[in-house]
C-alpha cells in the first residue's frame, strides 16, 4: 500500500522504516500469491497495475482490522485486574501502596478482604490471583504478632510488656462473687482450623476452660464488648490501637499469626508473587520482621508418675 | 455432647434440689460433670444428681481395699504388724509414698494402710493387694451387699494402661481419656467403667454411712477406718471449703487424667454428720485445674450447709 502511495520502492521503504530490498521481496512475495504483477516496473516512475489497484482497497481495509486488533488487545492487556485476597483490618495506607506499585509494574491489582478459608479456595478456583494465607508461625514467610486488646487503661498505669495465658485464670480470695472471668474473642482471621486447635491446648494447659474462648461474631460489636471491659479480644497490635483499646502481646510466638504470600498456580503448575507485592502485602497485614527464637515450647519429659493414679 | 447432658437430680425437697442444681451448673461452668451425693448421715436427707451412674474409681477404690484388709485383719487372718518390703524396682508407680521411694523398705500392714490411705501410696495399696487380692476384696463386697461398687484391678494397672495407649505421654493421654469421654470406647480400658474399679455415688455413700454408723463388718474395723481417712493429707478438694476448728473432715481423694474424685465425712463439733461422694470429669485437657477443685470444694460446703440441721 505504502508502494502504491509513494509511488516509489525507496520512498515506501522510508516511511514503512524498513530496507528496501526487504520491501520488495515483500511485494514478489505477495505478487507470487496473487499469481500476477502488482507494480509496473518497466518506467522510470513505477506504476500500480490494475490488479494492484483492484486489491488497493481491500488491502486497506484488512490493515485497518489488524490495526484495530492490536488496539484492543493493548487495552484489554491494561484493564486485566488481578485480584489479591487479604485479610480484614489491613493497613489502608499499605494496600494503596501495593495498589500503585502494581501500576508500576503493569498489573492491575483488585483488593478483595476475604476471610483465611476463602483466601485459599481463591487461589485454587482461580478468582484470586495472589493472596496472604494463613500458615503456621513457625514456618511461615511473615508473622504477625497476635495479642489481647482489653479496655483502655488510664495513663500512667504500670504495663505489662508480654501476656502469658495462665495470666488469665481468676485469682482466689480477692474480691466477692463468681463474676464470670471476661471470655477470650477470636475474629475471623482467627478462626482456622490449625491455629483453633493450638490456642485450645495452650489455654487447656493454661488452666483456662476451653469455654472461655467463644467465636467473636462482627468485629464492631465485639469491639465495643471489649472496650467496656466485658471481653478480651484477640487480635493484632493495629487493630487494637485504632480503635482505642489497650492491646499486649501474648507470649507465646507460637501462638502469633503467620503468612504466607501465594499466586494463583500457574498453566505450568508453578505459582509464585512478585517480591515487591509480597512485601508490601506484609506491611499491609502488619507483619513484623521474622525473628528467631524458641519455637514452641518442647514437650517436657512427663514423669511416669503423672500417668498413674494420683492422691 | 455435655450441652445435651440434663442430670438426674436428687433431693428431699424444692430447696435441697435447688441446691443440687447450683452444684451441677457450677461444675458445667468450669468444664466438669459427674455425679455428686451428699446425705445426712442421722436424717437420711439428701441432695445430688446422677448419682447412680458408675465412673472409674481411680484412687478412692482404696477405700473399699482398706476396709476389707481391716476385716481380715479383725478377723485373725491378717495380722496388722506382719512387716512387707517393698523395692522399687518392683513396685507400682506414683508419686508419694512407697511408690515415690528408691530404695527398698520394709513396712508393716498397719502402716500400708496409713501411707495408701493418708498420701494415697499407691506402692501401699498394691502390696496389700498382693495380701488380698482383688477378686477376693470385690467377693468380700458382694458379701456384704456392697451393690454398685467394683473392685478389679491393682492400681498400678491405671500406670499400664494410660502408658500403653500413650507411651509416657501425659498430654495425649489426657487428650485420649477427655475424646473418648461419652463415645462408650475407651482407649484406656481402666477409664471404662465396665472393666475398671468403678463405683456410684450412691455406692459409696452407702458404704461410708454403714462405715460411720458401725454397720459393716466389726466396729473396731470402721473405727479405724474412720481414723485412717481422718489422716489424708490432701484438702484442696471437698475438704477445702470444710476447714474449720469446729468441723472434722475424713476423706480420700481419687486423681487419674481428667478424673477428680473425693469420698469423706464431714463431722462437726454441733454433731452433725453429713458423708458425700463427688465424682467428676473434666472436659479440659489439663493436668492441674485448681478451679475445678474449688468447685468441688464448693459443692461439699453448700450440701453441708444445706443438709445439717
Amino acid at each position: 500500500m505504502a508502494t502504491a502511495e509513494e509511488a516509489g520502492f525507496s520512498r515506501a521503504a522510508d516511511r514503512l522504516g524498513i530496507a528496501q530490498p526487504l520491501l520488495s521481496r515483500r511485494v514478489k512475495t505477495l505478487e507470487e500469491y496473487f499469481g500476477g504483477p502488482l507494480f509496473d516496473r518497466s518506467r522510470r516512475q513505477i506504476e500500480t497495475t490494475e490488479l494492484g489497484v483492484l486489491l488497493l482497497p481491500y488491502a486497506r481495509d484488512v490493515l485497518d482490522r489488524a490495526q484495530r486488533l492490536r488496539q484492543v488487545a493493548r487495552s484489554a492487556r491494561r484493564s486485566r485486574v488481578r485480584a489479591v485476597g487479604v485479610p480484614a483490618d489491613c493497613a489502608p495506607a499499605a494496600l494503596a501502596r501495593a495498589l500503585r506499585a502494581g501500576t508500576e509494574h503493569g498489573v492491575t491489582l483488585g483488593i478483595r478482604e476475604l476471610p483465611p478459608p476463602e483466601r485459599e479456595s481463591g487461589l485454587a478456583d482461580g478468582s484470586l490471583g495472589y493472596a496472604l494465607v494463613r500458615t503456621a508461625p513457625e514456618q511461615a514467610a511473615f508473622q504477625v504478632p497476635l495479642g489481647l486488646a482489653s479496655a483502655p487503661v488510664p495513663d500512667g498505669t504500670a504495663t505489662r510488656r508480654t501476656l502469658h495465658l495462665e495470666e488469665l485464670r481468676p485469682r482466689r480470695g480477692r474480691g466477692a462473687g463468681r463474676a464470670a472471668p471476661p471470655p477470650l474473642l477470636l475474629l475471623t482471621e482467627d478462626q482456622v482450623p490449625y491455629f483453633e486447635d493450638r490456642l485450645a491446648r495452650a489455654a487447656a494447659r493454661a488452666g483456662l476452660p476451653e469455654e472461655r474462648i467463644r467465636p467473636a461474631g462482627p468485629a464492631a460489636t465485639a469491639l465495643a464488648e471489649t472496650l467496656a471491659g466485658h471481653a478480651l479480644l484477640l487480635c493484632a497490635e493495629p487493630f487494637a490501637r485504632q480503635h482505642g483499646a489497650h492491646w499486649t502481646p501474648l507470649a507465646d510466638h507460637a501462638l502469633h499469626r503467620g503468612y504466607d504470600v501465594r499466586a494463583a498456580p500457574g498453566r505450568d503448575g508453578t505459582a509464585a508473587a512478585p517480591d515487591w507485592l509480597a512485601a508490601l502485602l506484609a506491611s499491609a497485614v502488619g507483619a513484623v520482621p521474622h525473628r528467631g527464637g524458641p519455637g514452641p515450647a518442647a514437650g517436657r519429659e512427663d514423669a511416669p508418675a503423672r500417668l498413674a493414679a494420683r492422691g | 455432647m455435655s450441652a445435651a447432658h440434663h442430670p438426674v437430680y436428687t433431693g428431699g425437697d424444692a430447696a435441697l434440689s435447688a441446691v443440687a442444681e447450683a452444684i451441677a451448673e457450677d461444675w458445667a461452668a468450669v468444664g466438669v460433670r459427674g455425679s455428686f451425693l451428699a446425705r445426712n448421715l442421722d436424717t437420711g436427707e439428701q441432695l445430688g444428681f446422677d448419682a447412680d451412674e458408675p465412673v472409674p474409681l481411680a484412687s478412692v477404690a482404696k477405700v473399699p481395699l482398706a476396709l476389707v484388709v481391716l476385716d481380715r485383719i479383725a478377723a485373725g487372718e491378717l495380722d496388722a504388724a506382719r512387716p512387707v518390703t517393698v523395692d522399687p524396682r518392683t513396685s507400682s508407680v506414683g508419686p508419694t509414698g512407697l511408690a515415690a521411694f528408691r530404695h527398698p523398705a520394709t513396712v508393716a500392714v498397719g502402716d500400708l494402710l496409713l501411707l495408701m490411705l493418708s498420701v494415697s501410696d499407691n506402692a501401699a495399696a498394691d502390696a496389700l493387694f498382693d495380701l488380698v487380692p482383688a477378686a477376693e476384696t470385690d467377693a468380700r463386697l458382694r458379701a456384704w451387699g456392697c451393690e454398685g461398687i467394683r473392685v478389679r484391678h491393682r492400681m498400678n494397672h491405671l500406670y499400664e494402661c494410660a502408658a500403653g495407649a500413650a507411651g509416657n505421654d501425659f498430654s495425649l493421654a489426657l487428650e485420649l481419656a477427655v475424646r473418648d469421654e461419652g463415645t462408650g470406647r475407651h482407649t484406656i480400658e481402666t477409664l471404662d467403667p465396665a472393666h475398671a474399679n468403678a463405683g456410684t455415688a450412691a455406692a459409696l455413700v452407702g458404704l461410708l454411712q454403714r462405715v460411720w454408723r458401725d454397720e459393716i463388718s466389726t466396729p473396731s474395723t470402721t473405727a479405724e477406718l474412720r481414723r485412717l481417712m481422718g489422716h489424708q493429707v490432701f484438702t484442696q478438694r471437698l475438704a477445702g471449703e470444710l476447714r474449720a476448728d469446729t468441723l472434722r473432715w475424713s476423706g480420700k481423694t481419687g486423681t487419674f487424667l481428667h478424673l477428680r474424685h473425693e469420698i469423706g465425712v464431714v463431722e462437726a463439733d454441733s454433731g452433725d454428720r453429713v458423708a458425700m461422694a463427688a465424682l467428676t470429669r473434666a472436659t479440659r485437657r489439663a493436668g492441674l485445674a485448681p478451679d475445678i477443685d474449688q468447685a468441688i470444694g464448693a459443692a461439699g460446703r453448700d450440701a453441708f450447709e444445706a443438709l445439717r440441721s
